[in-house]
C-alpha cells in the first residue's frame, strides 16, 4: 500500500467515526475488562501454585488435584442425574403451563403467571430454609403429619436426599424460568395456525400436541439449552442439603474449594475451566438455534380469543393454582412461621413461639447497615444494568459493526460462569491493578459484579424485546433529523420503557439475593442481607437466618408487586 | 431537464452474495417527482434507504444539490439526520409513546425550533393534512389512513428539500389509496418538492411521477416519463411490467428510412408499417414480434368491418368488466387479449375483426 492509499484508508476510517462508534467500541472495552478478563484471569491461574500474596510459580498441581480428586467422578455424575432429573420433569410441565397461561381462557391466568415470576425471584436459599421446615426427616411438619396417621410407620419425606434436591430446583427456578420464557412464546404466536387446525377438523388436544408444540419447537429446545448452561452453576440448595448426605456437583465442588480455609484457588480454577469448555459449546448451540429460529411464525400481528377449555376450564385452574401456591406460598408461609418460632422447625415444643428473634436480627449490629447496604447494592445494580444491557442489547440487534459477535458471545459469558468463580475472578482483578485496588471492598465493586453476573438475561429480554420492535421507529428518527443518540434516548429508550423497568427490578431482585458474587467481595462494612442470612446459617442459627430470609423476600417480592404495579400503569398507555 | 437536485453515480450495495443494487446511476431534478418502480427484490427499497443515509453501499456517491452526502471513495458518510429530508415509511413508523402532536413535532424540536412556533406549524401541518383536532390523541388510535397522514406531516413539517417515500400507500384500502395518490400529487405541486417515491404498483407509478425508473435485479432497466415507458418501452421487460400488451408473431418483409414493414402470421396479406428497432436492423425474412397496448387495437364485429386492413379472428371467452370486457381472440394459431367497449355485446365464437391503430405497433427481434 503506498502512503497515498494508506492516507486515503485512514481518511475513510476516521470519516465514519461519529458517537455511535465511540459508545460501541467503549462498550466493547468495558465488557471485554469485566467479562474476558477475569475468565482469563482464572485459567491462568489454574496454572499458577501458590495462594495470593505468597511466592507463585507456574504449576499444574492444579490440574492435578482436580482430575485426581476422587469425589470429582461422583459430583459431575450427580450434576448430570439433578439436571436429568429436572429437565425431564419440568420441561413437559412448563409447555403445558405456558400454554394454558398464553394460549387459554383459564381463570385468573394474569395473575397465576404472575405467581411463577414471583417464584422465580423467590430467593432459593430462603425457599430451601422454607421446606427444612416441612421436609426435614425429623422434624419437618409434612412428615409429622404423615406419621400422625395410623398406617405410616416412618417419615415419608426427607428433603435431605436425590428428589429433596430435585424438588426443591423444580419448585424455585427451574419450573418458573421456563414459564417465564415460554410464556410469551405461545402468547405471540400466529393465532391462524390454530385456527386453521381447529378447522381442519382436530380437538384442542390434538391442536396442541401436532400444531402448536411443533410450532414452538425450536423455542423451546432454546429454552432448553439455556437451562442447560444454567444448571452447571447451581450451588446454593446443594450445599444446604447436599454435604448431610455427602452429595456433591460440579459447583459445590468448587465452592468448597474456595471457601475452605486455605482455599485452593489452583484446582478451583482448574475446575471451573473444565467447565467453561463444557459450557463454551453450549452457548454457540444457544446461539445457532436462536438464528435457526424463524422468528415470521411468530409475528404476534394475528390476535385472537383465547382457546376455551371448555368443562376443563376449572380442573386446570385448580391444578395450576394449587401447583403455584404450594411453590410459593407454602415455603414462604412456614419460612415466615419458623422466624417467630423458639426452636426453628420444632412445633411441639410447649409454647413454641417467640418474637425474640425478630427482637435480636433487628436490633443486632448489622442488619440496618445490611439493609442500607442491600438497598444500594440492588438499586445500584438496577440503574446499571439498564444503561449496560440497552446499550449491549441495541448494538447487537442494530448495528452492523464487526464486534458485535463478540459483544453478543461476551453477554453469554456471565452466564456460565459460576458466581462464586466471577468474585474470585473480579478479586484478582481489583487486587492485582493498583489503580482499581481502592475499589476494593467498596459497593461499586459489588455493583458491578451482580450486573455482570445478571448481564445476560437483562441484554437477552431486551433483545427479544428490540427485535419485535423492529428498525423502522428509530429510523425514522434518524430521518427526521435526530442524531443517533437523541433517538436512542427520545423513541428507542421510551418504546422500551416497560421492558427497560423489567430488566432493572429483575436485576435489583437478583443483586438483593445474590450471594455467590459478592461473597468474596464485601466487607464486615459492605455485608448484605443476603450474606448476613449465610453467616447465621453458617453459625447454625436457622431462626435468625429465616428472621433475614422473610425481610429478604419481602424486600424483593415488594418490588416485584411494585414493578408489576408500574408496569401496567405503563401497559395501558 | 432543470439541474439534477439528487444524483446517484454507479451505486452499488450487496447483502452476501447477492447484488440487490448493482452500479445504479440517476438523477432527480428539482421539484421532480420521480419513481422507482420494480417488482419485489428489485432493490429500489435499498435504493431509497441509501438516499436517506440508512443503508451503506458497497461502492458508489450520491450528491445532493451538488453536494456530496455519500462517497464511498472518498470516504464521505452524511448521517440521515443531517441530509435535510423527510420520508414516509411503509410501516408509517408512528412513535406509539407519543401523541399525534409529539411525532409531527419531532422533527422541529430536534431542530431546537421555539415551542411557541413549534405548535403553530404543527396545528397547520395538521389542518393541512385533514387531522385538525387529534393533536392530542395517542398515535396508537389511529387508524391506517391517519397514520399515513401523521407520517406524512411528519416528514415534511421541517420543509426538506426532498422528500422520501417507501411504499406509502400499500397499506391503505383502494378508495383511500386512490385519493391518497390525488393529493400526494397535489401536495408535491404545491411545495415544489423534489420527491423519490417506491412502488410495485405501476398505477401508482404511472399517475404519481414526472419520471419513473424501472429497476430490475438491481439494475434499471429504462428512465423515462410515464408515457415513454409505456408506450415505447425499450426491453421486454419494460413492455411486460407495465401493462398489457397484444402481441403477433410476424416476418420482415422490407426496412427503409428506419420504418419496417412487418407481415402478420396469422394474416399474411396484412402488412403493418412501425418504427425500427433499436440496434441493427432487421434483415427481410427475419421472424419478429409485434406488439401493440390493447387501447390501440379496436374490436368490430366481423360483418361490421369491411373498409379497414383488419385481421380475422374468432372470440374465445368474454371477461366483462363494467366499463370494458376482455376478449380472449384467437386468430389463426394465436391467442391475443383485446379489450371491447361496452357498447359492443361479443360471445364466445363470434367472428371478429381486429383492426391495429397506426404508428402504435413496436417490433422486437425474435
Amino acid at each position: 500500500m503506498t502512503a497515498a492509499d494508506a492516507a486515503m484508508a485512514w481518511r475513510r476510517r476516521a470519516g465514519r467515526i461519529e458517537g455511535q462508534h465511540l459508545v460501541f467500541l467503549m462498550l466493547l472495552g468495558f465488557v471485554a475488562v469485566f467479562v474476558l478478563y477475569p475468565v482469563l484471569v482464572i485459567l491462568v491461574n489454574s496454572f499458577v501454585a501458590g495462594a495470593i500474596g505468597q511466592p507463585r510459580h507456574w504449576s499444574l498441581e492444579g490440574w492435578r488435584v482436580a482430575l485426581a480428586d476422587p469425589g470429582m467422578r461422583g459430583a459431575i455424575e450427580n450434576t448430570l442425574r439433578v439436571l436429568l432429573a429436572n429437565e425431564t420433569i419440568s420441561l413437559p410441565i412448563a409447555v403445558l403451563l405456558s400454554w394454558l397461561l398464553a394460549r387459554t381462557d383459564l381463570p385468573a391466568r394474569g395473575a397465576l403467571e404472575f405467581m411463577f415470576w414471583v417464584t422465580f425471584f423467590l430467593p432459593s436459599l430462603s425457599v430451601t430454609l422454607g421446606w427444612i421446615v416441612l421436609l426435614d426427616p425429623q422434624s419437618g411438619l409434612l412428615n409429622k403429619l404423615a406419621l400422625s396417621l395410623p398406617f405410616v410407620a416412618k417419615a415419608p419425606f426427607n428433603i435431605y436426599s436425590f428428589w429433596g434436591i430435585v424438588w426443591t430446583h423444580l419448585s424455585t427456578a427451574a419450573l418458573s424460568i421456563k414459564v417465564m420464557l415460554l410464556t410469551p412464546i405461545f402468547r405471540n404466536l400466529d393465532a391462524s395456525f390454530e385456527e386453521a387446525a381447529r378447522c381442519s377438523g382436530a380437538g384442542r388436544g390434538q391442536t396442541l400436541l401436532r400444531i402448536v408444540v411443533p410450532a414452538v419447537a425450536p423455542a423451546i429446545l432454546t429454552v432448553l439449552v439455556l437451562s442447560l448452561i444454567r444448571a452447571m452453576q447451581t450451588f446454593e440448595i446443594e450445599m444446604v442439603l447436599g454435604p448431610p448426605f455427602n452429595f456433591w456437583v460440579f459447583g459445590t465442588k468448587i465452592y468448597i474449594l474456595v471457601a475452605q480455609v486455605p482455599p485452593e484457588f489452583a484446582p478451583a480454577t482448574a475446575l471451573a475451566a473444565i467447565g467453561f469448555l463444557v459450557i463454551t459449546p453450549l452457548i454457540f448451540l444457544h446461539r445457532w438455534l436462536m438464528n435457526r429460529t424463524d422468528y415470521t411464525s411468530v409475528t404476534g400481528r394475528e390476535r385472537s380469543d383465547p382457546t376455551p377449555l371448555g368443562r376443563w376450564r376449572w380442573p386446570a385452574f385448580a391444578a395450576v393454582a394449587t401447583l403455584a401456591l404450594t411453590i410459593t406460598v407454602l415455603p414462604v408461609t412456614f419460612l415466615v412461621a419458623a422466624s417467630c418460632m423458639k426452636l426453628f422447625g420444632f412445633f411441639n415444643i410447649p409454647r413454641p413461639w417467640t418474637l425474640s428473634h425478630w427482637h435480636d436480627v433487628l436490633t443486632g449490629d448489622f442488619f440496618g447497615q445490611s439493609l442500607l447496604n442491600t438497598v444500594e447494592l440492588a438499586g445500584g445494580a438496577a440503574a446499571l444494568s439498564i444503561v449496560l444491557c440497552s446499550l449491549i442489547a441495541y448494538f447487537t440487534v442494530r448495528s452492523r459493526y464487526a464486534g458485535r459477535g463478540a459483544l453478543d458471545f461476551l453477554s453469554w459469558l456471565p452466564f456460565a460462569i459460576p458466581g462464586i468463580l466471577l468474585g474470585v475472578g473480579l478479586l484478582y482483578v481489583f487486587l492485582g491493578n493498583p489503580l482499581l485496588k481502592a475499589m476494593y471492598g467498596t459497593i461499586p465493586l459489588m455493583i458491578l459484579a451482580t450486573v455482570i453476573a445478571g448481564m445476560t438475561l437483562g441484554v437477552q429480554i431486551l433483545k427479544a424485546a428490540m427485535i419485535q420492535l423492529g428498525a423502522g421507529l428509530e429510523e425514522a428518527a434518524r430521518t427526521s433529523g435526530a442524531s443517533w443518540w437523541y433517538g436512542f434516548r427520545h423513541v428507542v429508550m421510551p418504546i422500551l420503557m416497560p421492558t427497560l423497568v423489567l430488566v432493572g427490578v429483575v436485576n435489583f431482585i437478583a443483586a438483593t439475593r445474590d450471594i455467590a458474587s459478592v461473597a468474596l467481595l464485601a466487607t464486615n462494612a459492605t455485608k448484605t442481607l443476603s450474606l448476613l442470612q449465610l453467616d447465621y446459617m453458617i453459625d447454625g442459627r436457622s431462626e435468625e437466618a429465616a428472621v433475614v430470609s422473610v425481610v429478604v423476600i419481602g424486600l424483593t417480592t415488594g418490588v416485584a408487586f411494585l414493578a408489576r404495579f408500574l408496569g401496567l400503569r405503563v401497559g395501558l398507555r | 431537464m432543470a439541474a439534477a437536485f439528487v444524483r446517484l453515480h454507479r451505486l452499488s450495495k450487496s447483502f452476501g452474495p447477492v447484488a440487490a443494487v448493482d452500479n445504479l446511476s440517476f438523477e432527480v431534478a428539482k421539484g421532480e417527482a420521480l419513481t422507482l418502480l420494480g417488482p419485489s427484490g428489485c432493490g429500489k427499497t435499498t435504493t431509497l434507504r441509501m438516499i436517506a443515509g440508512l443503508e451503506m453501499p458497497d461502492a458508489g456517491e450520491i450528491s445532493f444539490d451538488g453536494v456530496p452526502v455519500l462517497s464511498v471513495e472518498a470516504g464521505i458518510n452524511v448521517p440521515p439526520e443531517r441530509r435535510k429530508i423527510g420520508m414516509v415509511f411503509q410501516s408509517y413508523a408512528i412513535w406509539p409513546h407519543m401523541t399525534v402532536a409529539q411525532n409531527v413535532a419531532f422533527p422541529l424540536k430536534v431542530r431546537r425550533v421555539p415551542a411557541s412556533e413549534c405548535q403553530r406549524r404543527v396545528r397547520d401541518a395538521l389542518a393541512m393534512i385533514g387531522l385538525g383536532g387529534l393533536e392530542d390523541r395517542p398515535a396508537t388510535r389511529l387508524s391506517g389512513g391517519q397514520q399515513q397522514r401523521v407520517a406524512l406531516a411528519r416528514a415534511l413539517i421541517h420543509e426538506p428539500a426532498l422528500l422520501l417515500l417507501d411504499e406509502p400507500l400499500s397499506n391503505l384500502d383502494v378508495k383511500l389509496r386512490e385519493q391518497m395518490r390525488v393529493e400526494l400529487r397535489l401536495l408535491q405541486a404545491r411545495l415544489g418538492l423534489s420527491l423519490v417515491y417506491v412502488t410495485h404498483d405501476q398505477t401508482e407509478a404511472l399517475s404519481l411521477s414526472d419520471r419513473i425508473a424501472l429497476l430490475n435485479q438491481g439494475r434499471i432497466e429504462q428512465v423515462g416519463t410515464p408515457r415513454d415507458l409505456y408506450e415505447r418501452p425499450e426491453t421486454r421487460f419494460v413492455r411486460d411490467f407495465l401493462g398489457k400488451s397484444v402481441i403477433l408473431a410476424g416476418i420482415v418483409r422490407g426496412a427503409a428510412h428506419g420504418r419496417v414493414a412487418v407481415a402478420m402470421a396469422c394474416a399474411a396479406e396484412s402488412v403493418i408499417e412501425c418504427p425500427a428497432p433499436a440496434g441493427p436492423a432487421p434483415s427481410i425474412g427475419a421472424a419478429v414480434e409485434v406488439s401493440l397496448r390493447p387501447e390501440a387495437v379496436r374490436i368490430a364485429r366481423g360483418d361490421e368491418c369491411a373498409s379497414v386492413a383488419t385481421l380475422d379472428g374468432t372470440v374465445e371467452a368474454v371477461l366483462y368488466q363494467g366499463e370494458r370486457s376482455e376478449c380472449d381472440v384467437r386468430l389463426g394459431t394465436e391467442r391475443v387479449l383485446v379489450y371491447a367497449p361496452p357498447d359492443i355485446a361479443l360471445h364466445a365464437g363470434d367472428k371478429v375483426a381486429l383492426a391495429l391503430a397506426k404508428d402504435a405497433a413496436q417490433v422486437w427481434p425474435k
